[in-house]
């Protein structure tokens, strides 16, 4: 016998009706279900059921999460110490990111897994996996200096504003990971956001050697007056293929736009991300730009120039685009509504980083919006839909 | 011809135990029964009692609601059991056969007298033999309204429902009843009948031509009358339309030319708990026992009365029902599932999605059971519903209106026209029976409105 069964099948009858922890049974369940799927069968018709259930579709968006991790843990040790001005030893900066990123890591899913345990608990139903993915994509989009005790305190507010008190996962309208982290953008500005936040300094450090370039491709973006933008770039270090592999201070694990890439055609390919949606964002956001590059003249703004695919290439576009976006819950359910989802978000996303100086990223609250705008979107297909419907009523 | 009726949606189930197309034919049962357990809306009322002698085509009991659907004996012999389920619900009536059989005799209708006969006179006959549940009608597939002349008539000859009798078994040697039966069919609705083959079925079946007004291709449920009535009709005068199997117009022939009740059914044997899946000639009504001895798999087994998606968990003691053609056995799969199985490739685990690997290896059957596989969850909106229902309806969206109350709503997405596959509850990965809860809401709407 398995001996992982063999502990379940002795602890079980302490959670089962009049055991000691009967209250816990939902936790038992949980954990036990991790490695041994129910025994349920049906009871009525169709007799047979599909073999994916929910943990595997949530597990497939944490598989494609977890090169993010090893990429986020490599760049801040590797940031880090090109700012402390240590030697660039690969398993020395590995080093340093694990000691940023993995307690970040662990106070997020403890955080998160006892809200949703006591939810579950109070509504006895069964913990739904969506938690697992949202803290996993949680600790991503934040900088690596965030304090635990603000990631304990933004993925709290994630899991239980942005989701727990409207039902739990499958009946929230917004994307949890997103609120936690606009949580954290408003509650505390000067922990996220700034040019000093992006980079670990080794202990002790309290400025950047003077070589480094602390600001993220955005914010140069942003603040630059003449030339180009690409040139402003270059300046800071930031070479296209620097861009394009997301070597450069930012959110741990969000800046690599060639993962995200891999990541969007994996989860595409095993049917979990909706291609509209990610077709939709991209097209979006390429439309905004070509729209600016139409406005830009001498005089403009040099980030109105900008090559429409830099735009997608730098930032969390992608990371936004390949999983955010594409949380089925609080995306819109019709395939229409999608695409116009999808577009309006990358239209958004390009409008806020040129025009609004106080954004230098806006995809993560333009997703928030757009959030809200799902259910509209989706009323506005399904009226048009259901009218083409010859009617069967009696 | 009309040129074939493609279906886009719809999902065939790669399920193994497909019944090989060879006809068994069974020894005569010692008892046959007239099933009422697994019979929709009807409110039986009971006609004999333990210990009555009746004979082949007497009735056993008929609807309270409406006097014309009555069940007539499959059987002559003795009434043996009379079983009540809970809350005194009438079960079954057992018969127990004598050694020579008695009939009751019914008018017979012969060629020439079909010409002339009248609508009224044909519906008397059909009624009065018990064969007029047969006819159903859309959307519920109640009984039909013999007082109202039906928009259409809808004969589907085959069933892709796995695993159901293949027309060129059941029909071998008895198409000139199948014409006999068509053509009572067309005097009912005063029109064509709308034959419909699976074009997968109808190859190689010469028989066919001039048979056959529409071939469909498709997946499950393409056969299906409701999904060709929403494919087809141009107004909702036709969604009260008929249907009838290709089977039961051969029972409805037989009892008009014979003017005796038929008793003999074509019926499958299927499923992954099955030894020998193969066609089985044998008696309307005919016990399980009969039709699984020796050639089911020992252990836990459940044996479905009807097909994989519609049928009814029948208890093995029970008997084949009027409207059930198939016996489908699967292994129960009432045990935890293996190690740590939801981070595997999955190499060898069938899906309708893409999340295992055996989505990538092309076609194969598998030996599935009667596991949820996985716990209830809320629906997250994978789309994989609208992506497989045969009528365009947004299951999600009809069940979160159901579940709101809002019966208006669900009925404008098209509740009526859900044909009930099940398809939706088979690919949920919330694993909520969408299924139940639409059928659940129709059956009420039905209840309310008569």
């Amino acid at each position: 016998m398995n001996p992982v069964k063999h502990v379940f099948d002795s602890q079980r009858h302490h959670f089962t009706k009049g055991g000691r922890f009967e209250k816990f049974y939902f936790v038992f369940e949980n954990i036990e279900s991790v490695f041994f799927a129910p025994a349920a069968v049906t009871s009525t018709g169709p007799h047979v059921r599909d073999s994916l259930d929910v943990k595997r579709f949530m597990f497939l968006v944490i598989a494609a999460l977890l090169p993010h991790y090893a990429f986020g843990i490599f760049n801040v040790g590797y940031q880090s110490n090109l700012a402390s001005g240590l030697p660039l030893d690969f398993w020395a900066m590995v080093w340093v990111g694990l000691k940023a990123v993995v307690p970040m890591v662990v106070v997020t899913y403890a955080v998160g897994y006892v809200w949703e345990a006591l939810f579950a608990t109070v509504r006895k139903h069964e913990i739904s996996e969506g938690l697992f993915v949202t803290c996993a994509l949680f600790p991503l989009t934040l900088p690596p200096t965030q304090p635990l005790w603000q990631v304990a305190l933004g993925i709290s507010f994630g899991i239980v504003i942005g989701k727990e008190i409207f039902g739990g996962t499958g009946r929230n309208f917004l994307n949890p990971a997103l609120t936690g982290r606009a949580f954290l953008y408003f509650a505390y500005p000067a922990q996220t956001s700034g040019e000093a936040v992006w980079t670990l300094l080794a202990a002790g450090g309290t400025a950047a050697v003077d070589a480094f370039s602390g600001a993220t491709p955005l914010a140069v973006a942003q603040a630059t007056d003449s030339g180009s933008v690409v040139q402003a770039w270059a300046d800071a270090g930031y070479s296209l293929a620097k861009l394009f592999f997301g070597l450069y201070p930012d959110a741990i694990g969000a800046s690599c736009t060639f993962l995200c890439i891999v990541g969007a055609l994996f989860l595409i390919t095993v049917g979990v991300a909706d291609y509209r949606i990610i077709c939709g964002d991209i097209l979006g956001f390429l439309a905004a730009a070509t729209l600016l590059n139409l406005f830009a003249s001498p005089t403009s703004s040099p980030y109105l120039g900008l090559n429409p695919f830099y735009h997608l290439m730098v930032g969390g576009a992608a990371f936004g685009i390949a999983y955010m976006t594409t949380d089925p819950v609080s995306a819109p359910a019709m395939p229409g509504a999608r695409w116009v989802y999808g577009f309006m978000i990358g239209m958004l996303t390009v409008l806020i980083r040129v025009f609004n100086p106080a954004f230098p990223e806006g995809i993560g609250i333009v997703i928030l919006f757009m959030n809200c705008f799902a259910p509209l979107l989706d009323e506005i297909q399904l009226t048009a839909r259901l009218k083409k419907r010859i009617p069967n009523v009696q | 011809m009309i040129p074939p009726l493609h279906h886009i949606k719809g999902y065939n189930l790669k399920l193994s135990g497909k019944p090989l197309p060879v006809l068994e034919d069974l020894p005569l049962p010692r008892q046959v029964a007239a099933v009422a357990s697994r019979l929709r809306f009807v409110k039986p009322r009971l006609a004999v009692n333990v210990g009555d002698r009746v004979k082949v085509g007497s009735l056993l009991f008929a609807d309270k609601r409406r006097p014309e659907v009555q069940f007539r004996s499959p059987g002559g012999g003795t009434v043996s059991a009379v079983n009540f389920g809970p809350r005194r619900r009438l079960q079954e009536v057992v018969v127990t056969l004598d050694v020579e059989e008695a009939y009751e005799e019914f008018p017979r209708v012969s060629d020439a007298d079909l010409e002339s006969i009248g609508r009224e006179r044909l519906i008397e006959l059909v009624i009065g033999g018990g064969l007029w549940p047969l006819i159903r009608e859309l959307p519920f597939r109640d009984a039909a309204r013999p007082e109202t002349a039906p928009p259409a008539i809808f004969v589907y000859l085959d069933n892709l429902e796995p695993f159901h009798p293949l027309p060129r078994v059941y029909l071998d040697g008895r198409w000139d009843l199948l014409a006999f039966g068509l053509r009572v069919l067309d005097r009912l609705a005063g029109k064509p009948a709308v034959v419909t083959v699976c074009r997968e079925n109808a190859e190689g079946l010469e028989s066919l031509n001039g048979v056959v007004g529409q071939t469909v291709v498709g997946n499950y449920p393409a056969h299906d009358p409701g999904v060709l009535l929403y494919r087809t009709k141009t107004s909702s005068d036709q969604n009260h339309s008929w249907s009838v199997e290709g089977q039961d117009v051969l029972l409805i022939a037989e009892l008009l030319q014979t003017g005796r009740f038929p008793t003999g059914r074509v019926v499958t044997l299927g499923g992954p708990a099955a030894t020998q899946p193969r066609h089985l000639r044998t008696r309307l009504g005919a016990p399980l026992t009969a039709l699984v001895a020796g050639r089911i798999a020992a252990g836990n087994v459940r044996q479905v009365a009807g097909g994989v998606f519609t049928g009814t968990p029948a208890p093995q003691d029970s008997h084949l029902g009027l409207f059930e053609k198939a016996l489908v056995v699967l292994p129960e799969g009432n045990a935890p599932g293996d190690f740590l199985a939801w981070v595997l490739p999955g190499a060898r685990t069938p899906s309708y999605s893409r999340t295992f690997l055996s989505s990538f290896r092309g076609r194969g059957e598998h030996p599935m059971d009667c596991n949820r596989h996985g716990g209830l969850r809320a629906c997250i909106q994978c789309n994989f519903c609208p992506q497989v229902c045969p009528v365009d309806i947004l299951p999600q969206l009809t069940y979160k209106a159901i579940r709101a109350g809002e019966v208006e709503e669900a009925l404008a997405h098209g509740l009526l026209d859900c044909v009930e596959c099940g398809l939706c509850s088979l690919v949920c990965p919330s694993k909520i029976d969408l299924l139940q809860a639409l059928r659940d809401a129709r059956e009420k709407f039905y209840e309310e409105m008569s």
